[in-house]
């Protein structure tokens, strides 16, 4: 009996926090969403980093069952969440699809495109849907934290897209079990995955309420890693304090970095150095279990009017239903897309998914081990084989 | 009137330590210094409590090697005196020694080590009878409680009749333990100080107290130790029990003494085994060594730790190899007796059993399964700190600091309660692998800093406390900030010598004799070599760990951080407690997901426990000293504190 375990003797079954360290922390796929912080006082975000802080020697922890990058069946999440119908293997299910934008232009003016998340989480807010948002919020050294919000008012302060990873789902974690919230949480496609477990995995855990009522889902290609993006702006001598917003502008290779005073550009096989490891073991670019997916819109030739834009998934019953509210209401103004647009869209994602697949089994070294992705999974099946005969 | 101070001819108990204090006043001590450690301590601390009765000056010196200096000065005035320690204190304090034997000295001057066979209060099991063999001075080694009390009043006239410092030793069982001492005469009159100094160089009397020119001093040290072997021949320090011939015959010193009586009783041995009990042993006395050398064939030596009176006897038996037949030694060389660790009676019969092929009365043949059984149903402990430590709140604010850092960074240990982190890993939250002597974690970890260019990128941290840090620190931390070593050092300052029973420190505003004398401020001192200093209550969690995660961050410069909370046993805290905590049983997660027993699992503070009923933790109200910082750790706030009502 080691002295660690003093008087209580040792568990034979590998704890869940350490499948949790040696299936995802140290394979470096940890998407830092927090899924896995503020269950417990054992694990933490530190910066963007998820950190075991005590030994745990559970079995069947929560920790392990919600983390978006251990084994699950994500088929079966897919049916209880989703019209098995709508769902699309590229982009999960589509109810709608159109481009859209917050009717306030002065909403627009805060936001990073149209303004759809901040003008959908204030008619849910309006209409009793949700009573509280939980939306990633930074300070001034890019640190982030899922913030709590229970006034429409403040939604507008935290509208931009902030390109680092946001401990989100911890900031959930803490209203689990409050039956008064009906909570709304913006996120990404990991934090997105991680909140679907959370209300489809069954475990162990007394019967503690889930408040989440809607998730309202981005589009992400990937999140910077905190230390290398700070690296990034000293170099190109911008203070973390000073950085206003940035962007992806279409077409042209390049991340955009705001401050008041300044527009920087930086070449994107600057800004790939800094991506996060996990991200490129990612297969969702569009937040495929959220009620809504957004994210920029892409159309047409005329950049300035496209960045007043979003597009938008409308994938659940709820999603449909707050999307109609809001547009019922006035607060959201939505076109149909052009036909080229979602196409366009389908092949960004299935092309995120091929690379996905073939980052990992080059991690793995295996077709059979697709660490947290199973190939019966008929979305995985399909484009592991196209990545295959490519090759 | 204290104990101390009885009367001649009374019949007293004391301790050990009291015995060698005794001894001290009976010969007049003047000047009294030491540092503390255990089992030494109460040397000190009981002549500290009749300064003021006795006109005796005395100190808790800064470090070991200060206590002698200052203890030499006044022997260098004509007054006695005498510097206490334990043993690896000898080892801080012997380069002066080295010099100080060899300039010699004046007044009586006596070196008291208090050793600590089989490290049951160290960390070390150091052996400073070799320093008199290598530094020529006299040791003398008493065996029993009225012998502490005889030996080291004898040891002062000794000293003054040789002009050399004599060192006396005594171990844990001899300084720990009480006995009976018939009392002698305290001197009436006392003596003045004046230093002489114009006399001739090699007039160590009246001339200046040097240790040059070197090779004339060192031959006129050597004359007198030779004048000491003469004077050892008669002591009656040294005593032969036993028949006239016998078949073994065992040479012992100190406590080992009683072992060696004991061990003879328990076999019946009577007749067979003599015992030769040294009181004098270095230098050791030829002729009395000879005479019962002759008194049989086989010898065995029982003593502790290092073979010293074993080589020693066998150097002389070498040399006397004509007049007496070549015997056979038993000891520590030929594995009779184990070469580490304390012995006892047990121990001695069994080498006794062995060399004289005696049977001993056994113990029934289920005894050894039968404690077996008993012992399994013996809860499972281990060392860890007092409730309400502030060392457990520091190692708990380190500990995550250093996981959130995520380096891989790693404490570097020093000498006190604090030590446990090292001694018992899971006390310390498995920070601290390195522990080594008193000032020796900050001189570590100013060399691991210096390992980045071959590599190394772990954060180095390293701790001690606030006595240590006056005692060996000082030069270390002034050798990181010169040489440029990225480290984090943390005073561990729980305000006082807390480990050895709260003597004070240069850092308190009172001495050992209860004066007020000027504090010497850490945080000033650390500002001065040029670190960035921080302060913080350990037991404010947030504020701590914030400050070490930012050191950790900053990089390239020395940091100290001083966490400061008073002992939770020190005089002024032991009782009070500031809140009076309690579990809320029903928000408390006990083993289920989401908490799994923080408390009582990890963090282990020995005020919480665990109902195995229930499934809840408990707060021990008894054992709890209200330091509240469990309540800061419940994830659940099913701790609750409020503040105390006393």
């Amino acid at each position: 009996m080691g002295i660690s375990n003093f008087g209580y003797p040792m568990n034979k079954k590998p704890g869940s926090q350490t499948k949790l360290k040696k299936d995802v922390l140290e394979q470096s796929l940890c998407t830092g969403c927090g899924a896995c912080v503020g269950l417990c006082p054992y694990q933490v975000v530190y910066h963007d980093r998820t950190v075991q802080l005590h030994d745990c020697d559970l079995t069947d922890g929560k920790c392990y069952a919600f983390c978006p990058r251990t084994p699950a069946n994500y088929g079966q999440i897919r049916e209880s969440l989703f019209d098995i119908s709508d769902v699309t293997p590229e982009i999960g299910a589509v109810k709608g699809y159109y481009l859209s934008r917050a009717a306030d232009p002065a909403l627009r003016a805060k936001s990073q495109h149209g303004g759809t998340v901040t003008a959908l989480l204030g008619v849910a807010m309006d209409e009793g849907l949700i009573n509280s948002a939980i939306v990633s919020s930074r300070n001034e050294e890019l640190k982030e934290e899922g913030r709590l919000i229970e006034e429409k008012s403040q939604l507008s302060d935290y509208a931009k897209s902030k390109f680092t990873v946001s401990p989100t789902v911890a900031a959930f974690n803490q209203l689990m079990g409050d039956v008064v919230r009906k909570v709304g949480v913006v996120a990404t496609p990991c934090q997105a995955l991680a909140l679907a477990k959370m209300k489809t995995v069954r475990i162990k855990d007394g019967d503690k309420i889930n408040p989440l009522n809607l998730v309202i889902g981005l589009f992400c290609g990937w999140t910077l890693s905190v230390e290398s993006f700070h690296r990034l702006l000293q170099l190109y001598q911008i203070s973390p304090a000073a950085l206003t917003g940035m962007d992806i502008p279409p077409g042209k290779n390049i991340l955009e970095l705001y401050t008041n005073e300044s527009v920087t550009s930086v070449p994107m096989a600057e800004v790939d150095a800094c991506v996060r490891t996990a991200c490129r073991y990612c297969i969702d670019s569009t937040a495929e279990f959220a009620d809504l997916s957004v994210g920029a819109a892409r159309f047409g030739g005329d950049c300035d009017e496209m960045r007043g834009w979003n597009q938008i998934i409308v994938r659940s019953y709820r999603g449909k239903q707050l999307l109609e509210l809001a547009v019922a209401q006035g607060a959201l103004e939505i076109r149909e897309a052009p036909a080229s647009a979602l196409q366009d869209l389908k092949n960004a994602a299935a092309g995120k998914k091929r690379k996905a697949l073939k980052n990992i089994v080059e991690k793995s070294r295996s077709v059979k081990n697709l660490l947290y992705l199973s190939g019966d999974d008929p979305v995985v099946k399909k484009y592991l084989s196209m990545e295959k005969k490519k090759r | 009137m204290t104990k101390l101070l009885s009367p001649a001819r009374s019949k007293v108990l004391f301790l050990g330590n009291e015995a060698i204090a005794r001894g001290a006043l009976e010969a007049g001590v003047a000047v009294a210094t030491g540092y503390p450690g255990t089992p030494s301590s109460e040397v000190i601390e009981s002549l500290a409590h009749v300064a003021s009765e006795r006109n005796l000056y005395v100190e808790w010196s800064v470090n070991e090697k200060v206590a002698l200096e200052v203890a030499a000065a006044a022997s260098f005035t004509g007054l006695r005196s005498m510097a206490v320690m334990k043993q690896n204190g000898v080892n801080v304090a012997s380069d002066f020694l080295l010099h100080l034997t060899a300039s010699g000295t004046r007044g009586g001057l006596v070196l008291v080590s208090c050793e600590d066979p089989g490290a049951l209060s160290s960390v070390n099991e150091g052996e400073s009878r070799y320093f008199a063999r290598m530094l020529e001075m006299p040791l003398l080694e008493p065996s029993d409680f009225q012998e502490a009390k005889d030996l080291t009043k004898w040891a002062f006239e000794l000293s003054e009749q040789i002009g050399n410092v004599v060192m006396l030793r005594s171990v844990t069982r001899m300084s720990h333990a009480s006995g009976n001492v018939i009392c002698g005469k305290l001197p009436v009159k006392s003596r003045k100080a004046h230093f002489e100094y114009d006399g001739s160089v090699m007039d160590s009397s009246r001339g200046p107290m040097i240790s040059t020119p070197v090779v004339a001093k060192h031959l006129l040290h050597q004359q007198k130790l030779k004048a000491v072997e003469a004077l050892f021949e008669k002591s009656p320090f040294n005593r032969y029990f036993g028949a006239a011939k016998p078949e073994l015959l065992m040479i012992t010193s100190s406590a080992c003494f009683l072992y060696a009586e004991e061990a003879i009783e328990m076999l019946g041995l009577q007749k067979r085994v003599g015992i030769l009990k040294l009181g004098t042993t270095w230098p050791l006395p030829p002729k009395l060594l000879e005479k019962h050398l002759r008194k049989t064939k086989k010898i065995l030596i029982v003593e502790e730790v290092m073979p010293f009176l074993e080589e020693n006897v066998k150097i002389l038996a070498a040399g006397l190899a004509n007049r007496i037949a070549i015997n056979t030694f038993h000891g520590k060389y030929d594995e009779t007796l184990p070469s580490a660790g304390e012995l006892n009676p047990d121990i001695v019969a069994a080498a006794l059993c062995h060399i004289l092929k005696v049977k001993r009365k056994t113990l029934p043949a289920n005894y050894l399964s039968d404690s077996q059984k008993a012992a399994a149903l013996i809860p499972a402990r281990e060392q860890t700190f007092c409730a309400g430590c502030p060392h457990r709140a520091s190692f708990w604010n380190i500990h995550n600091a250093i996981a959130l850092d995520g380096r891989k960074g790693f404490v570097c240990g020093d000498i006190g309660c604090y030590s446990m982190a090292a001694l018992s890993p899971a006390t310390g939250y498995h920070t601290m692998p390195t522990l080594h002597s008193m000032g020796s974690g900050t001189g570590l970890a100013s060399g691991f800093a210096k390992l980045a260019q071959f590599g190394l990128d772990q954060p180095i941290l390293t701790v001690c406390g606030d006595s240590t840090f006056y005692h060996a620190v000082i030069p270390a931390l002034i050798n990181a900030q010169h040489n440029r070593a990225d480290i984090t050092f943390i005073v561990l300052d729980n305000a006082g010598t807390a480990m050895t029973g709260f003597q004070p420190h240069p850092g308190l505003a009172i001495s050992a004799m209860k004066e007020a004398v000027p504090a010497v401020d850490i945080a000033a001192i650390c500002s001065a070599i040029g670190a960035k200093v921080a302060l913080s209550d350990p037991f404010d969690l947030e504020t701590t760990r914030k400050i070490l995660t930012s050191f950790l961050a900053d990089k390239g410069l020395l940091k100290v951080l001083i966490l400061r909370q008073a002992c939770a046993l020190s005089p002024e805290k032991k009782g009070k407690k500031i809140f009076d905590v309690k579990v809320n049983e029903l928000l408390c997660l006990g083993d289920a997901c989401g908490c799994n027993r923080l408390c009582t699992r990890v963090f282990r503070c020995p005020a919480l426990t665990w109902d195995r009923t229930t499934k809840k933790a408990v707060v021990d109200e008894v054992i709890c000293a209200g330091c509240g910082v469990c309540a800061s750790i419940c994830p659940q706030k099913a701790i609750v504190k409020t503040e105390a009502s006393l």
